[in-house]
């Protein structure tokens, strides 16, 4: 019997006396496996820019990857050096730039949804302090996900 | 074959090379990859507004050089600047390639109301030296916005707090203060490099 776990392949043999302790050895087995599964929600490709001088924003764009089966909702965004953070949306139609904040970000499962400049973006509103660098916490409801410190790239590079 | 017609033919081979390489390069650049030309420039509409240091513009203040012209607000956080960053990128391409004939970044503010000459000034600084910032009375923006085609319009966000949905397009005024092309969204630093020398070169 032939056990596929992630990328490792693992083979079983029939040697157990009882279901008992087959059981324990597939117990043991999974406990293995769960620690080679990778985590269920990844950031990759973040940029977050600097405030434009006079004004109190930054935009961050950043790659969310979901490895579950399930779809992944982040509903509240949180940043200890942003008074508030917001998702938007910028659409351009006919021509003319719209922005539109969403109430949530979704992951589908086993997919990446990209935020970048002229799509979907997080807007960082009114820094409580100066730092070098960002760190944003996501939310499913009051459920931590994924928490993550990046930092803040100047614009005109 | 022999050692003379061998001659011949390497010779003939090198003249059809070299024409074709003298060919191409006459050649480019003719045709736009993104701006459209405006077949009749058209002169800008009387308007009365302010720059970043409180001095006045009309449309005197855009005859005498190229301008790049885009219609935006500080308070927009991705639109608006990743624009602004390709436009004076573009810039900053040009001069390293040694043109000699270098484009004014010129951002009219949309949100005259929240966006004083002050807030424009850093906020155009940010994108490079000599970058003009354009606020006033909203009715003088309308002024010039209605006579080039662009939309703008306020969208409520929540509360007090609005956006501004406006047309993303930057347009290219000629040194006798006409608009001439027009770059639509989405913008990218190459098509302005190479799009700009023909705009240039058209007038």
């Amino acid at each position: 019997m032939v056990y596929r776990c992630d990328n490792y392949v693992f083979s079983i043999p029939f040697v157990f006396r009882s279901k008992t302790q087959l059981m324990l050895v597939l117990a043991v087995f999974l406990a293995a496996c769960s620690s080679e599964i990778k985590p269920p929600l990844v950031a990759t490709d973040i940029v977050i820019t600097e405030p434009v001088p006079g004004r109190e924003m930054s935009a961050a764009y950043l790659s969310l990857t979901n490895n579950t089966n399930e779809l992944i909702d982040i509903t509240k965004i949180t940043s200890a050096e942003f008074d508030a953070v917001e998702i938007h949306e910028s659409l351009l139609e006919g021509g003319i730039a719209r922005m539109r904040q969403l109430e949530k970000l979704a992951v589908p499962a086993n997919s990446t949804v990209e935020l970048r400049p002229g799509g979907k973006h997080l807007m960082l509103m009114r820094p409580t302090k100066t730092v070098d660098s960002v760190s944003l916490k996501f939310f499913a409801g009051t459920t931590l996900l994924l928490g993550i410190n990046a930092s803040i790239q100047p614009r005109n590079d | 074959m022999s050692r003379r017609n061998i001659l011949i033919a390497v010779l003939l081979g090198g003249a059809i090379a070299a024409g074709i390489v003298i060919a191409t390069m006459s050649r480019a650049p003719v045709e736009p990859r993104s701006a459209f030309i405006i077949p009749l420039p058209r002169e800008l509409p009387e308007f009365s507004l302010v720059d970043q240091f409180g001095e006045p513009v009309n449309a005197d203040t855009f005859h005498g050089q190229w301008d790049l012209v885009f219609f935006g607000f500080t308070q927009c956080p991705d639109i608006c600047p990743t624009t602004m960053q390709i436009l004076a990128h573009a810039k900053r391409e040009l001069i390293d390639a040694g043109s000699n004939t270098l484009p004014r970044i010129v951002l009219v503010s949309v949100d005259p109301e929240r966006d004083t000459p002050e807030i424009l000034g850093r906020y155009v600084d940010y994108f490079g030296e000599g970058n003009l910032g354009v606020g006033g009375e909203l009715g003088e923006v309308r002024k010039l916005t209605a006579a080039l085609g662009i939309y703008f319009e306020k969208a409520p966000i929540d509360g007090d707090n609005y956006g501004v949905d406006h047309s993303a397009a930057v347009l290219v005024i000629n040194p006798h203060g006409e608009f001439s092309a027009l770059f639509s969204a989405p913008h990218s630093v190459a098509n302005y490099v190479h799009d700009l020398a023909i705009v240039m070169e058209h007038n």
